[in-house]
């Protein structure tokens, strides 16, 4: 149906080959999803160490109750299309701030790039970064989440099974100087505490195990579509269509009365033989430009 | 400002209108006092600042465990640990469901990955290529559901049974059976597995019926089929029609990813306006004049039918049109017959 040259699979009547390995002989070996994922996306089985890293992983990242990818699998099935319609939107909800991992691992590779032709080392290049950011007054991604305002419960525990399991490798190295650097810089400027999350632990450790920056951000967002899921099958079965109903006990997410209006005042709609003048004004004041977004 | 309520406007002052649409009231509706605010009400899972709970198990804690993505979506969606051997087939099924070659998902993939998306906008692109006839798991699954609680109600055999889903089904997209998979062992070696791991049960003992029942009636070869395969186990391994939807389509969606990638890295982008159509591609309505607007009520033909015979003809005139959607008749709740409510 979409004739194309592939490097990833191919699909017979006899059989399913991902990158030469015939999948059913795979699962049949014995081998575990996380290690066909390693298949999919490098081409190569992983050692033991590596697919327990991404296990753990992939059990973190799953789950993360009401996020914007939960609260978006709620609020598309409340309308109730087919069930991958709310789960696709919530796969489709992680962008630049909600578990941005492929540009976090693109960061990294671009100041380990930078450290190699500068002559830097992997402390100095974290500097720079961190400084670059700051200065400029971007966030440093990897940094902080406005949830979990002491720290990602994943996040530590993320670098130290890293650690545990010996595949602490540059980028590890990396990140950890990021951190460091960057909480000094911010408490010598009497700034607060601000974390690392799970994107900087967890991105890091998919880095060291081999997985490019996009590979990274499929495996940690399409995970969570597991758990919204589960949220909209919930919300399917146990929820009220429209979220709006006025005879469940609490007040619906939709209710009528959630809407705070900021916008301009009720106005009347021009008469049409007024609206060239209407319109002429309205351009001429100049006050709807607060509005326009 | 002008009186909101005092002007005429088009037809807002028709009697036949429910309520008097010049007196309306405006601004919002005041916060409900009498009933508590919204939440987020979940069975699932919550979180505060320094936990993610899952069911009532931290998940911090069970990765600590050892436990995984696999045993996790037990807890998720049945809310509880799996045994060693259930973590094992579902394992085994994820493996199965990654890949599926430049098939829907893929091509989904690719198709959003030329227009110079995030990737996650072609991950979940690639879920929405399931529905009921590419991995129809919740047709499947809730047939074979009611067709199983109809033989008990019935006191029917499974194999009875299935020879009426057969009957009544043996088209449907989603039957579990079909001629795809004659060569490939693969569906056959996936229930093995769930037999030798000791996780089947009266799904898959209803489905071996079926593909009994289908051979028998079908005229041409067919057997087991991945869907028939992975929906019955995971229906014994205790997972809802839907949850194994959605479960199969995500896990589809990591291979999409890597679709997405290679479509990036080989084939580059589309741009607006890049993509042309050949005429020898077009079968619609030959070139034509466009009328002049002065004469549009010459030309124009209204739609609008008064009686029944002339609402049907024209009903079946537009069915000669593609992409009209005359043609296209989907299923609906007969409400005589609903099916289970959600």
């Amino acid at each position: 149906m979409f004739p194309r040259k592939t490097a990833i699979a191919y699909k017979t009547e006899e059989k399913t080959v991902l990158r030469g390995y015939n999948l059913s002989d795979l699962a049949e070996a014995g081998y575990s999803f996380c290690d066909a994922m390693f298949v999919l996306f490098q081409g190569r089985i992983p050692a033991e160490a590596e697919e327990k890293m991404l296990k753990y992983e992939m059990g973190e990242f799953m789950e993360h109750s009401m996020s914007p990818s939960a609260a978006s699998a709620i609020s598309v099935i409340a309308g109730r299309p087919h069930l991958p319609a709310a789960v696709a939107a919530a796969v489709m909800t992680f962008g630049s701030a909600h578990g941005p991992g492929a540009a976090h691992g693109y960061m990294m590779n671009q100041y380990l790039d930078r450290a190699l032709a500068e002559g830097k080392t992997v402390e100095e290049i974290a500097k720079t970064l961190v400084d670059e950011y700051m200065d400029h007054n971007q966030p440093v991604m990897g940094m902080g989440q406005p949830q979990h305002r002491d720290g990602d419960p994943r996040a530590e525990p993320t670098h130290l099974k890293q650690e545990e399991l010996e595949i602490n490798g540059i980028y590890l190295r990396l990140q950890r100087s990021i951190e460091n650097y960057f909480h000094a810089r911010r408490k010598k400027e009497g700034r607060s505490y601000v974390p690392v999350n799970c994107v900087g632990a967890g991105n890091t450790a998919l880095c060291d195990i081999g997985f490019a920056p996009n590979a990274a951000w499929c495996i940690g967002s399409v995970v969570r579509g597991y758990s919204c899921a589960a949220h909209a099958v919930y919300t399917l079965k146990k929820g009220r269509a429209w979220a709006a109903s006025r005879n469940e006990p609490m007040v619906q997410m939709l209710d009528l009365s959630m809407i705070k209006y900021a916008g301009p005042e009720d106005r009347p709609v021009p008469k049409q033989e007024e609206r060239q003048e209407y319109a002429n004004k309205q351009k001429a004041t100049g006050d709807y430009k607060k509005w326009v977004i | 400002m002008g009186d909101l309520n005092s002007k005429k406007i088009g037809n807002l002052d028709s009697p036949k209108l429910p309520y008097d649409y010049l007196t309306r009231e405006v601004g919002t509706v005041p916060l409900d006092q009498n009933r508590p605010p919204f939440q987020w009400v979940s069975e699932v899972a919550y979180k505060n600042i320094h936990r993610i709970v899952a069911r009532g198990y931290d998940t911090t804690e069970l990765v600590e465990e050892g436990y995984g993505l696999v045993d996790i979506l037990f807890v998720d969606f049945q809310a509880r640990i799996p045994t060693i051997e259930e973590e094992q087939m579902l394992n085994y099924i994820m493996i199965l469901s990654l890949e599926d070659g430049l098939s829907m998902p893929a091509a989904l993939a690719r198709i959003v990955a030329k227009s110079k998306t995030h990737l996650t906008q072609a991950c979940g692109a690639s879920i929405l290529a399931f529905g009921h006839a590419y991995g129809g798991y919740a047709a499947f699954g809730n047939r074979l559901s009611q067709y199983l609680e109809r033989a008990r109600q019935e006191g029917k055999s499974l194999g009875e049974m299935a020879t009426e889903l057969v009957r009544a089904h043996h088209r449907d997209d989603a039957l579990g059976v079909s001629d795809l998979m004659l060569k490939d062992p693969a569906a056959q070696r996936l229930l093995a597995r769930a037999e030798k791991l000791g996780v089947t049960g009266e799904h898959v003992a209803f489905m071996r019926e079926i593909v009994k029942a289908a051979q028998q009636l079908s005229t041409t070869a067919v057997d087991l089929d991945m869907l028939g395969a992975t929906g019955a186990v995971m229906a014994d391994l205790g997972f809802t029609p839907e949850a194994t939807w959605t479960i199969i389509a995500v896990t589809r969606s990591f291979g999409a990813g890597a679709h997405f990638i290679e479509e990036v890295e080989r084939e580059g982008f589309t741009r607006l306006g890049e993509t042309l159509t050949s005429p020898e591609d077009y079968d619609g309505p030959p070139d034509r004049p466009v009328p002049p607007l002065a004469e549009r009520q010459q030309h124009a033909v209204p739609a609008h039918a008064e009686s029944l015979a002339q609402w049907k003809a024209l009903f079946e005139e537009r069915k000669k049109l593609p992409a009209s959607g005359f043609a296209l008749v989907e299923e609906i709740d007969d409400p005589r017959n609903p099916k289970k409510a959600h």
